[in-house]
């Protein structure tokens, strides 16, 4: 079971950039460090403001790291300069942000198609793949409506499988249902861990959901207070595959629940 | 879902408010039409020229002809003069976001070269060009330039970097981005300014052709005040004013079409 | 550090232009470029001379009293038609049609009418300036928040005060920016007005100036005029910071085009 981790953060930092004439800012992010190995889901947990969002763009590459080093595929990923980032590691590895950023001017159905249409995939095999997806996630019969005319828990739909559509190894999701009413919710990560299991890709999800991050992981970790590094990791001993609606009633549950919520404090 | 009888009440409540606004403005036009009418007939001919003797003449210009040319001349320049002030006013904030350094160093002059009063380079311009199109053409590139240039700034600055941020993730190359994401987002802000824009380059075409030219709608209203010709001048101020607002209307439609994918806002009924 | 950097970039910039303005002078000869240095003087001398004083003081003139007659009925209208929408939208095509109209082609008209002294150049003025004044303090008077009239009327406020103490503030920054678009428009129609026909003003200084083959008479009174209007845009600036310090900042008002 011990592959060779895929992703490897090591002693990260960040702070913001000092305004001039104040007192250096604070760390953010310091000495944070964890390995994710191929195929695992792992959830990160932690309270509001931990800097979990700024994790998740510096994996990404849309965000500098002021400190440590980021591994990827073997590849140290030149992460201090603005410069050199290079978002989206090649679309080796996607990103479901909490926003949705679909753009306002295309239908679901060419928001969706975005990044096959960017990286020249466009035929009919895709059309037809992107078509069983928004199937999939209940979007049917909104293919040709704009994002202002969709609520918003369909806007993340959209979002999600705009990401998983091009399939990239590697996905970062940044709290994807947290503006999504329970009942959506609970649904939507059924479905999410579905096609993590045919396709098996390495998913990182942040949430501040304890109960999500026992429902959907491998894995969870814990994040601290600022300057945010990692509190506690715990291996969620239940066995696959979860079955999300009854999570609750799974023998464990109630030990690891309390074990993580003892390690946010 | 509704009442039925309540549906009703307000529906005929909403027709009679329709009626109400409609016969109004019937009744304001008629009104204005009949002030006109009473300051012809008071104030003499020279200030005001009889409505009838107006349409007349109109009908009139149509029929020779020289409402098709002085219109096509005034066109001929207003478009020229406006499609080169929107490439310039378009291509130059895409220019200066590639260097924010420039952009900054740059900026204040053009701001304050915004202020010259682009007529009082009129005469100046006649001197270099002469009489014909060049003066007026220059004139109306730089009334519109500047709008566009605003517009377009605004939007570009307007754009939100998350969305460019997720183009970069999927894969995107900036030429897309460009292209996609930021001209996209530009276009609201690029319409208002053509709705701005457009009409005032008509205009600007009309005064330019009040000090300089031989043909054109200005140049007629003009030579009309210029031999007391009060008769041609109140034609030539309809046909303006015409055009304009056709141009407008126009201008409306194009926009509606582009940016239907933008939430409708309902206008606040006060 | 970056700030002072850009200082100095503006200042290369000014030298730069400045320069390409002289060396361009020395090539096509002073009759049709002036020089940076020639249109100084001439416009220290002119002022000292107190010509371009009086001249300027013209050209204001017309611009303030156009933008006072049209604007103040334009401030007040949407005012006194806040409580009556049918009356409104009776106006609204005429209104729209006005704004859409352009003005400065009908300054031939003003002049056939009120002669070529400073009432046709005030009228010019004031039509221009109404429309545009109406439009933005029309949208002030609607973004207006209905609560807060509601909480007024509540404490026993009578129309008058809701209309001063709530509409009124409420309306100050669409009216501020109505009267910050209007100002260039207003004085580029008094110079046009001037530029047709007139015997005073910087316009007539313009077109004499051409009409002699006086390029640096004619970029003295134009470099007068931008100036003018530089003022005037200040004053609206301060007007605005003074009237509304109790906004929270960075509210960016476009222009209101129909």
């Amino acid at each position: 079971m011990t592959a060779a981790p895929l992703l490897e953060v090591k002693s990260l930092g960040k702070r913001f950039p000092t305004r001039a004439g104040r007192e250096p800012s604070p760390w953010v992010i310091q000495d944070l460090s964890f390995a994710v190995r191929p195929g695992e889901l792992v959830t990160i947990i932690g309270p509001s403001g931990a800097g979990k969002s700024t994790l998740l763009n510096m994996i990404a590459q849309i965000d500098t790291a002021s400190a440590g080093e980021i591994v990827f595929d073997g590849a140290v990923v030149a992460s201090h300069d603005a410069r050199a980032l290079r978002p989206g590691f090649d679309r080796k590895i996607g990103y479901v942000t909490q926003d949705d950023n679909l753009l306002p001017w295309r239908t679901t159905i060419d928001n969706v198609l975005f990044p096959i249409e960017v990286q020249g995939r466009l035929d009919g095999k895709m059309r037809a793949h992107v078509e069983m997806l928004i199937g999939a996630v209940g979007l049917a019969g909104y293919e040709r409506y704009y994002p202002h005319e969709l609520s918003g828990g369909m806007r993340k739909r959209a979002a999600l499988i705009r990401t998983l559509a091009y399939d990239p190894p590697v996905i970062l999701m940044d709290e994807p249902f947290a503006a999504v009413d329970a009942q959506t919710r609970t649904q939507l990560q059924a479905d999410l861990l579905k096609l993590w299991e045919l396709g098996r890709k390495t998913i990182i999800f942040v949430t501040h959901d304890i109960t999500e991050a026992i429902a959907l992981g491998d894995r969870t970790l814990v994040l601290s207070r600022q300057p945010t590094h990692v509190a506690a990791e715990h291996l969620i001993p239940i066995p696959r595959p979860h079955n999300v609606a009854d999570i609750f009633a799974v023998e464990g549950f109630a030990a690891i629940y309390e074990r993580i919520r003892a390690a946010i404090q | 879902m509704t009442d039925v009888t309540l549906t009703t009440t307000t529906e005929a409540g909403e027709l009679s408010r329709k009626w109400v606004i409609f016969t109004g403005r019937l009744v304001l036009a008629l009104a204005l039409l009949l002030a006109w009418e009473i300051g012809a007939r008071t104030m003499g001919a020279i200030f005001f020229a009889p409505p009838l003797d107006v349409a007349m003449r109109l009908v009139e210009l149509v029929r020779n002809g020289q409402m098709l040319t002085d219109i096509v001349a005034t066109l001929r320049v207003s478009a020229l003069g406006f499609v080169i002030a929107c490439i310039a006013g378009v291509l130059l904030p895409f220019l200066l976001r590639r260097s924010p350094r420039l952009d900054a160093a740059v900026e204040p002059y053009i701001m304050a070269s915004m202020g010259i009063p682009k007529y009082a380079l009129a005469p100046w311009l006649i001197l270099w060009f002469g009489i014909g199109d060049a003066p007026k053409l220059v004139v109306v590139v730089l009334m519109v330039f500047y709008i566009i240039y605003i517009a377009t700034s605004a939007g570009i600055r307007g754009v939100d970097g998350r969305l460019i941020a997720m183009a970069r993730i999927a894969g995107a190359s900036e030429r897309v981005i460009a292209r996609e994401i930021i001209w996209k987002s530009l276009l609201p802000f690029f319409f208002t300014g053509l709705k701005v824009a457009l009409p005032r380059a008509v205009s600007a075409t009309i005064v330019g052709e009040f000090l300089v030219a031989s043909e054109g709608v200005g140049h007629y209203i003009e030579n009309a005040r210029q031999t007391s010709d009060t008769v041609g001048v109140f034609a030539g101020i309809v046909v303006a004013t015409v055009l304009v607002l056709v141009i407008n209307a126009a201008v409306n439609v194009i926009e509606r079409r582009a940016l239907a994918w933008r939430p409708v806002e309902r206008e606040m009924q006060v | 550090m970056t700030r002072w950097r850009t200082y100095a970039d503006r200042l290369i910039v000014l030298v730069v232009i400045l320069a390409a303005w002289q060396v361009g002078s020395y090539f096509v000869g002073p009759y049709w470029l002036s020089s940076p240095w020639a249109v100084a003087s001439r416009f220290v001398a002119q002022i000292w001379s107190g010509e371009l004083i009086r001249q300027s003081a013209y050209t204001i003139e017309e611009s303030l009293i156009g933008t006072i007659v049209g604007g103040v009925p334009a401030v007040l209208l949407p005012f006194m038609l806040r409580r009556h929408p049918v009356l409104v939208a009776i106006l609204d095509p005429f209104m729209v049609g006005g704004y859409g109209a352009p003005k400065l082609a009908f300054a031939p008209l003003f002049i056939l009418w009120f002669g070529i002294g400073i009432e046709s150049k005030i009228a010019l003025v004031a039509s221009v300036v109404f429309f545009i004044v109406y439009f933005n303090t029309l949208a002030g008077v609607r973004a207006l928040d209905p609560r807060l009239v509601q909480m007024a009327q509540i404490a026993g406020a009578g129309e008058r005060h809701v209309a001063r103490h709530i509409v009124f503030p409420a309306a100050v920054p669409y009216i501020l920016a109505g009267f910050s678009i209007a100002v260039p428009y207003a004085i580029g129609g008094a110079i046009i007005a001037e530029l047709i026909s007139s015997n005073r003003g910087l316009g007539y200084l313009v077109q004499t100036g051409a009409m002699n083959f006086d390029t640096t008479s004619v970029f003295a009174a134009i470099l007068a005029a931008t100036l003018i209007v530089h003022a005037a845009n200040m004053l609206l600036d301060a007007a605005e910071r003074f009237l509304l310090r109790w906004r929270p900042p960075a509210q960016v008002m476009l222009d209101v085009g129909n």
